[in-house]
């Protein structure tokens, strides 16, 4: 019964296969993450492509990262870190793909990245830039099962209509695996480091999580709290059990929710006005 | 009070909060509380960048805005399956109570 898995694991694996990605792509996988001359290399690549840059720069600027202008990849790395410009990079265009094909699941990825940010803010942790990176991309794994298994997505679709189930148990069922496991794989065919391909990975499954609780217990939370706001579609209306592991691992309780709750509503009038102006953008571009 | 995207904002809106240049509240504001918008107003708020204006009463109606009770009835589908659960109760009495508050008498639209 695991056949589907494996295939499906297989196309994911072998990145040829995947949405085309920029030339620099490799270049960059090439270069240390530390070194500060390969830094400066990394900003000069990206910039050479004036594409990606845009693209980049565009999503640094989202309000996922708490409105910083951003103009350029040189500040982009300074400001957010070479690891979220990287990951922006690698999946710059999966988000090309959801704001052209997929405009709700795009808007929940942004509410979700937007949610990780708040909390990961007001809890005071570490590297917010990485958890709301996190958040941005928790969900790619539902993009690339669209585009490689388009018959078995709609079987999912009529799945949770018919038994009004959460999409992942509509996916265990028709796919032998689920999105965020399917997201997981291609976080690691990108060698994106564990503090985001764990998050990714385990957003549906906090106690499984290893090094990186703490970032997966956030992007859990933040899924959630974006699904009980009804913004976005994300494929299915439900909102998901908030589970124990996360709720203890961040050490929550009902008043910090219920002012999370407050501040994030508030937010969510910038995403979707983000949003908005993507999309006049895409239907300028179309036009031409 | 509603806040709305800047793009949507339109002559004769009456602002509910004073702008600022920045997300934080310090400084002097761009454009005070009960200003109303002109033209020319909300044309130099865009060339500021501003995202997003408070506004008095709830003037803008996107495709899909619901009433208070059209609001709660979709946050029960929602939560259908959860809601069982304790943790989860909590939080949906915390989105509910959060949208009263919000769609009350000053802000949202009354059920025909």
């Amino acid at each position: 019964m695991d056949e589907k898995r494996n295939e499906l694991k297989k196309i994911i694996m072998d990145t040829k296969t995947l949405p085309t990605l920029p030339g620099v792509i490799s270049k960059l996988n090439s270069l240390s993450d530390n070194d500060k001359s390969s830094v400066q290399e990394m900003a000069r690549i990206v910039s050479s492509d004036q594409v990606l840059s845009a693209r980049i720069l565009r999503l640094a600027n989202s309000p996922s990262y708490g409105f910083y202008r951003v103009s350029t990849i040189s500040n982009a790395m300074i400001l957010l870190g070479v690891n979220v410009v990287k990951s922006l990079a690698l999946s710059s265009s999966i988000f090309e793909i959801m704001e052209k094909n997929s405009v709700g699941l795009w808007e929940h990825s942004l509410g979700v990245g937007v949610a990780s940010n708040l909390i990961a803010t007001k809890l005071g942790l570490p590297e917010c830039e990485e958890i709301a990176t996190a958040g941005l991309l928790h969900d790619i794994g539902k993009v690339i099962i669209s585009l490689k298994c388009s018959e078995a997505e709609r079987e999912v679709r009529r799945v949770i209509g018919e038994k009004r189930v959460h999409m992942r148990e509509a996916e265990q069922e028709v796919i032998d695996t689920d999105h965020a496991e399917v997201g997981g794989w291609l976080a690691k065919s990108w060698f994106l480091p564990d503090k985001l391909s764990e998050p990714i990975n385990c957003h549906h499954n906090v106690a499984a999580s290893g090094n990186h609780r703490i970032k997966t217990a956030v992007v859990h939370i933040a899924d959630a709290l974006i699904k009980a706001s009804g913004f976005g579609d994300s494929g299915d209306g439900y909102v998901p059990q908030i589970q124990q592991a996360a709720w203890d691992t961040l050490k929550l309780d009902e008043q910090i929710i219920a002012d999370l709750v407050e501040e994030l509503e508030d937010k969510l009038v910038e995403v979707k006005n983000f949003s908005l102006e993507l999309q006049q953008g895409v239907d300028n571009a179309a036009t031409y | 009070m509603q806040k709305i995207p800047l793009m949507a904002a339109k002559v004769g809106m009456v602002l509910a909060r004073d702008v600022f240049r920045t997300e934080s509240a310090n400084g002097i504001p761009i454009c005070g509380k009960d200003t109303e918008l002109t033209d020319s107003l909300i044309a130099r708020l865009e060339n500021l960048n501003i995202q997003s204006v408070y506004v008095e009463g709830h003037p803008v109606w996107s495709e899909g805005d619901r009433t208070l009770e059209e609001t709660l009835r979709d946050l029960d589908t929602r939560f259908e399956k959860v809601r069982q659960d304790p943790l989860m109760a909590k939080v949906y009495d915390i989105y509910a109570e959060y949208l009263k508050r919000s769609m009350g008498e000053s802000g949202g639209r009354k059920a025909e």
